[in-house]
């Protein structure tokens, strides 16, 4: 069952505002924004702050009507989420600095039509042009821009990124996404909670089991359902899997992308590797289907367990000798150090999670701040770095697979008897909400999951690592010369599809 | 012996080639063969992502690694349309990806061919109710075969290829 402490504050949107920068100065940061319109229940919409530091989640909830107060002026993280509503909600925030489309495009969308509001009549509007998007433009002698995307030359998701150039180095960087916007949170209104797992696994395939992870913990909170203890053990197993696999990937692009192929496509074989593990336990290369309400799809014998034994054993091998590479090698240090660098103020400022957070100094790691699962007997402590570059974010991935690998090995042999998964024929209380967070390896999964009077989802909320990433590449990339964008990009290695939705 | 010697010497491909891939290596030959006979010389592909969750691209980009090496059987995945053969679509084409996966097909110099990968591009999966989807990809495009999976595995991708070269040369 959900462990997260929330404590929940309702209040009128003004007095809030005012105490946000109190609630910064105690160390607490934002979380997400999730909006809902409620005008069924209470005749309201609502919008929810949630805040994190210090233990628990803090959850602000204030009415709006049509319009609600911006945070953004003292809270920058708040900014995307705003847009975010004033897109899909029309709800204005009021004071805000920036209030363009986000993912509703005015080349193919009438800007009046709010798919999220409960009273949104399904009538999509016509393939024309509604209106013009702006880019912020830079003016003087000598600059010039770069334009990139979306379509990009790789095996790549789709993304546009504008650089504003004078000679080498990058002046401005702007970033458009959610090309990929799918609507999500609107297809899984009206699902039951098991029709919604299959397609919340599909919002960012390559770590479909943490983002799982994070929908069950509301999900099942919802539900009442506490899954068994093997079932806790082996979701644990499977995720640092998943982490694991990630981030041999991750540092295989960064070799990559500064020319070292022959490290490169050795990693790249360890992640293929990996993948057929994957399919060995549950007959799927990513481990879609693996998780289910109240439990697993899959057990672990004793053939599958020395199987994930040499596997993480392998990794930390061949991880070691990428390691003292890296450290000893002067070209490759070149390439890494000081190179997009992000740093302490800029991450705090925009709220960062995951190894990009922790890179950056800041402790931020969901396992140890608001454990989920078993995550609170492991004894973890969170794995920093304070260079805020390229280096920092490469060598913090490694040395988490060994914390990864660590886990693992310490779960493997010591599973609990049990079942696998428990019934959950348990209908919902009516309009009972939860919030469910884990870690990915890009940072947290954070959902707002609300059941409706039906048993059904009334309203999902996601908020995926990438979403908050995203804006600290424009600071990153400052300064730094525009080849070095990829291995920057990389360096992060954000999702298009979990940020787009 | 430093790493990079390490790895020069003890080559992974040559662990992979014992490890008994037999039926990569049947498949990718015989695609070599039949696209020799069709083009001449290699086949280019392009792709494009109209909304996929990544599972798709990360299997195809999964072809470039030691266990497959699909360039060695003739198939290479290009930066430019303009030096394409085939595009392979993946995702459920969202209403923003619209626009800039036509213009990508429009800018393949003919004879071109469109092939999809997923089930996504096919039906528009879990997402094709929704309102910022219009796929699937058929309704814009003549497609020559739906590769299927979710994802499909590498392999299955390059027995696509091979019907794909087969369905070449029936016509
Ligand atoms: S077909 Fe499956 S794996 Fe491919 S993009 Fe669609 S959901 Fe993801």
């Amino acid at each position: 069952m959900n462990k997260i402490m929330l404590n929940k504050h309702n209040i009128g949107s003004s007095d809030f505002i005012n105490s946000a920068d109190n609630l910064k100065a105690s160390g607490k940061y934002l979380l997400g924004i999730a909006a809902s319109d409620e005008r069924t229940l209470n005749s309201k919409f609502n919008v929810k702050y949630f805040f994190g530091g210090g233990g628990g989640i803090e959850e602000y909830c204030v009415d709006a009507d049509e319009s609600f107060q911006s945070m953004s002026k003292i809270c920058p993280a708040a900014k995307m989420y705003e847009r975010e509503i004033y897109d899909l909600f029309g709800l204005l925030p009021s004071g805000h600095p920036d209030l363009r489309p986000l993912m509703l495009y005015p080349e193919n969308w009438d800007s009046s039509v709010h798919p999220l509001r409960k009273d949104y009549n399904n009538l999509i509007p016509d393939m024309k042009k509604y209106g013009e998007y702006k880019f912020k433009e830079i003016l003087g002698e000598g600059i010039f821009e770069v334009l990139v995307g979306p379509v990009h030359a790789g095996i790549i998701e789709p993304g546009h990124f504008r650089f504003s150039l004078a000679g080498e180095p990058v002046l401005q960087l702007e970033i458009r996404h959610f090309w990929k916007h799918r609507g999500i949170e609107k297809v899984c209104e009206g699902k039951d909670f098991k029709e919604t797992l299959d397609i919340i696994s599909k919002i960012s395939g390559d770590n479909n089991v943490n983002i799982a992870i994070g929908y069950l913990e509301a999900a099942e909170s919802i539900l009442n359902i506490q899954i068994t203890e093997r079932a806790e053990y082996i979701r644990v197993i499977l995720a640092e899997l998943e982490r694991i696999w990630n981030y041999v990937r991750d540092v295989a692009w960064i070799f990559m992308d500064i020319g070292f192929a022959l490290p490169a496509q050795n990693l790249f074989a360890l992640q293929e590797e990996f993948m057929r593990l994957n399919k060995n336990l549950s007959g799927h290369r990513f481990l879609f289907n693996s998780l289910t309400v109240g439990g697993v799809n899959l057990d672990l014998d004793s053939a599958k367990l020395k199987a994930i034994q040499e596997a993480v054993e392998k990794v930390e091998n061949i991880i070691k000798d990428c390691e003292e590479f890296i450290l000893n090698s002067s070209t490759v240090l070149d390439r890494l150090e000081f190179t997009g660098k992000i740093n302490h103020k800029t991450a705090e400022e925009l709220s960062l999670c995951g190894i990009s957070a922790r890179a950056s100094g800041l402790p931020r790691d969901s396992r140890i701040e608001f454990p989920y699962l078993i995550y609170d007997k492991l004894n973890l402590k969170p794995v920093l770095h304070d260079g805020g570059d390229v280096f920092a974010r490469t060598v913090l991935r490694i040395k988490e697979i060994y914390v990864s690998k660590k886990i693992i090995e310490g779960l493997l042999f010591n599973l609990p008897e049990g079942d696998i998964a428990v019934a959950c024929g348990n209908k919902p209380e009516a309009y009972k909400y939860a919030i469910g967070n884990s870690e990915t390896s890009r940072g947290n999964a954070f959902f707002y999951i609300m059941a409706d009077d039906n048993g059904k989802i009334f309203r999902l909320k996601y908020i995926d690592p990438s979403f908050r990433i995203w804006p600290s590449i424009q600071y990153g990339v400052l300064g730094n010369i525009i080849a070095d964008f990829p291995l920057i990009n990389k360096s992060l290695n954000l999702s298009y599809s979990g940020n787009d939705m | 012996m430093s790493f990079l010697s390490k790895l020069l010497f003890k080559n992974k491909t040559q662990e992979i080639g014992a490890a008994g891939i037999g039926s990569i290596l049947i498949k990718g030959e015989e695609l070599k063969r039949s696209i020799n006979g069709v083009f001449g010389r290699s086949l280019f592909v392009r792709l494009v992502d109209s909304g996929s969750c990544n599972a798709c691209e990360n299997e195809l980009a999964a072809l470039s690694n030691p266990y497959y090496d699909l360039e060695r059987f003739g198939i290479k995945f290009v930066a430019s349309p303009k030096h394409a053969d085939v595009l392979i679509i993946t995702g459920c084409v969202t209403r923003n990806m619209l626009n800039p996966m036509l213009k990508t097909y429009e800018n393949i110099p003919s004879p071109k061919f469109v092939i999809t990968a997923g089930d996504c591009p096919e039906t528009g999966g879990p997402f094709k109710d929704s309102y910022s989807v219009c796929g699937p990809v058929s309704k814009y495009l003549n497609v020559a075969l739906h590769i299927n999976g979710c994802p499909p595995e590498p392999e299955t991708i390059i027995s696509g290829f091979l019907k794909f070269m087969d369905m070449l040369k029936a016509s």
